[in-house]
């Protein structure tokens, strides 16, 4: 358990040391919100634009960061042989994933936190105090999620596949999703409705709104992450003998 | 089978019992058997290909056998993977970037049930100047010492090496060998795979020689050079009987260029004994060790032509037998 916790925080210093995570996790998210999340007049998801354009930028930071950025590790360090070193190692063998789900959910939280923040003292938005902290938690375990999914694509391809794929899960959760911009009633909306991304922003805006978060949502979402679950745990029985 | 008697005794450390691996219709590893004792330092020694690294991810539990049994320390390999019973230092193995290398010490040390002190371990890689600098800013043989650092980072009993020195200059290598003797002076037991077949014959006092997934020869250097008629006879002789010297006791191989004759013997005094007892009375006599290298060309080449020659009838037994 301490080899597990240590190799936890050693990832969550990689992290935080890396130039991506500061440049599309941190940073990108809260430079596009001050961009374009002061209009005052728009209305998105039955909510003020800005109030919805601050759940969907916390939302991109977060689930993009737990995606790309931990698929595109681990396919590299299992190329590179780290996990064959691990294993190797006393430590457990579920102490690999164990800590990158770990240094996900604490790495996600101050991209989440900072969107919330702009949204409260630069786009002016006023919310109480549990619907901040409801909106803040599904965003942050919502996006989470994606880590999952990162396991299971980081186990099974190879970095310079894992590239391309990534970007493409990222750009249909994102723009599918109705992260970019609001899909409204459109057809679009239809197909991205099944999405976690459409689910975490509903959620989002649904509380916003003065609604409690609807169930539908969080079982979608709980969907997902089982899949991803599965999926991760497919993917790394399957390939123990290649690495 | 050392000069080391002491603590060779008990229970094999390491047991393979006839253990195979099979990749499609490679066979990577097939049917060994042996064992280590505690204390010894063994040599892994064959071409790349023979299933060197196959057999050592096998008994750190990265590949399970096709068929067969490994034991470690009375356990199966995973357990004693985890029991931090195993150091090991892998040709494949990778390191964490973006930490310093103190940090992937630390990191290994607190895993480890018996850690040693960090800067303990640090001091015996000889990375100790290195240990704020980042892992991925390293060059290659200093990458290869945290490797090796994280294999000695705690009290490991046995300490598995696949080709430990590979990327090291002549210095790293000597003080990497250096370091070794002192760890398994303290009675640990290493096995380390090679091809140089210098370090075999210098470091190990017992060298397994494996070709095609098959263990050839086991025994001391010494042994192993002999097995393949160590000793190189020369001499020129007036006249030259080809059949009188292909009954010579001992010869393993004869070359005869006109007066000059080369042979190769497995016990050159009673080759030469025999030689001149019949009368002969050759000059310029040369007796000369063959190096570990010819010995291990000749057991490797003797293998590959058995199987040359056995291929159809050997074909027909393996699979009846299996």
């Amino acid at each position: 358990m301490i080899g597990t916790l240590t190799l936890s925080r050693l990832e969550m210093l990689r992290v935080l040391r890396n130039k991506r995570y500061l440049i599309f996790t941190i940073g990108l998210p809260a430079v596009l919100y001050v961009s374009f999340g002061r209009s005052t007049t728009a209305f998105a998801n039955g909510v003020a634009f800005k109030a919805f354009y601050m759940v969907a930028m916390a939302s991109m930071g977060a689930f993009s960061g737990a995606l790309t950025g931990n698929a595109q590790r681990i396919s590299q360090e299992r190329k590179d042989g780290w996990i064959r070193q691990l294993r190797i190692s006393a430590l457990p063998a579920s102490a690999y994933v164990t800590a990158k789900i770990l240094a996900s959910l604490v790495t996600s939280v101050p991209s989440v936190l900072i969107v919330l923040l702009l949204g409260r003292f630069y786009g002016g938005i006023h919310l109480a105090l549990w619907q901040w902290l409801t909106i803040g938690v599904a965003i942050w375990l919502g996006s989470t999620t994606f880590a999952a999914l990162a396991v299971a694509i980081g186990y099974r391809f190879m970095p310079d596949t894992v590239q391309p794929m990534t970007m493409f899960i990222y750009l249909v959760m994102s723009v599918l999703g109705g992260i970019w911009f609001s899909l409204g009633h459109s057809g679009l909306q239809k197909i991205g409705q099944v999405l976690p991304t459409y689910q975490i922003v509903k959620i989002g805006t649904t509380v916003i709104g003065g609604s409690s978060v609807p169930m539908s949502a969080v079982a979608i979402i709980a969907a997902w992450l089982a899949g991803f679950v599965v999926l991760a745990a497919v993917s790394v029985r399957s390939t123990a003998e290649k690495i | 089978m050392t000069q080391r008697g002491t603590g060779h005794s008990g229970a094999p450390v390491v047991s393979f019992q006839d253990v195979s691996k099979v990749y499609g219709s490679v066979r990577a590893v097939d049917g060994l058997s042996l064992d280590l004792r505690s204390g010894e330092t063994v040599a892994f020694l064959g071409p790349n290909g023979a299933g060197k690294s196959t057999s050592l991810d096998m008994l750190l539990a990265l590949r399970k056998p096709t068929s067969g049994r490994i034991q470690v320390f009375g356990t199966d390999p995973y357990s004693a993977v985890k029991a931090g019973h195993i150091g090991a230092m892998l040709q494949s193995g990778g390191l964490l970037p973006e930490v310093t290398v103190r940090e992937l010490v630390a990191l290994m040390a607190k895993v480890h049930p018996r850690p040693l002190p960090v800067g303990e371990t640090l001091r015996r890689a000889g990375i100790a100047d290195i240990a704020g600098r980042r892992v991925d800013k390293l060059s290659g043989g200093q990458t290869q010492r945290v490797r090796f650092a994280l294999a000695i980072v705690g009290e490991s009993d046995l300490i598995v090496l696949d080709e430990p020195t590979t990327a090291m200059d002549v210095e790293s290598r000597q003080m990497f060998w250096a370091n070794m003797h002192a760890e398994v002076a303290e009675g640990h037991t290493l096995l380390f795979a090679t091809h140089y077949l210098e370090e075999a014959d210098q470091a190990a006092d017992r060298i397994l020689v494996i070709n095609k997934g098959r263990l050839l020869a086991d025994g001391t250097p010494a042994e192993i050079k002999q097995r393949a008629g160590a000793k190189r006879i020369s001499f020129r002789l007036d006249r030259v009987d080809e059949a009188f010297l292909l009954g010579l006791p001992a010869l393993v191989n004869l070359e005869i260029r006109r007066d000059l004759i080369q042979l190769q013997s497995s016990d050159s005094d009673r080759t030469l004994y025999a030689l001149l007892d019949a009368g002969c009375r050759p000059r310029e006599i040369e007796v000369s060790s063959l190096g570990l290298e010819q010995a291990f060309l000749a057991i490797t080449a003797e293998d590959d032509a058995s199987l040359a020659a056995a291929a159809p009838a050997g074909a027909h037994v393996k699979e009846t037998v299996r």
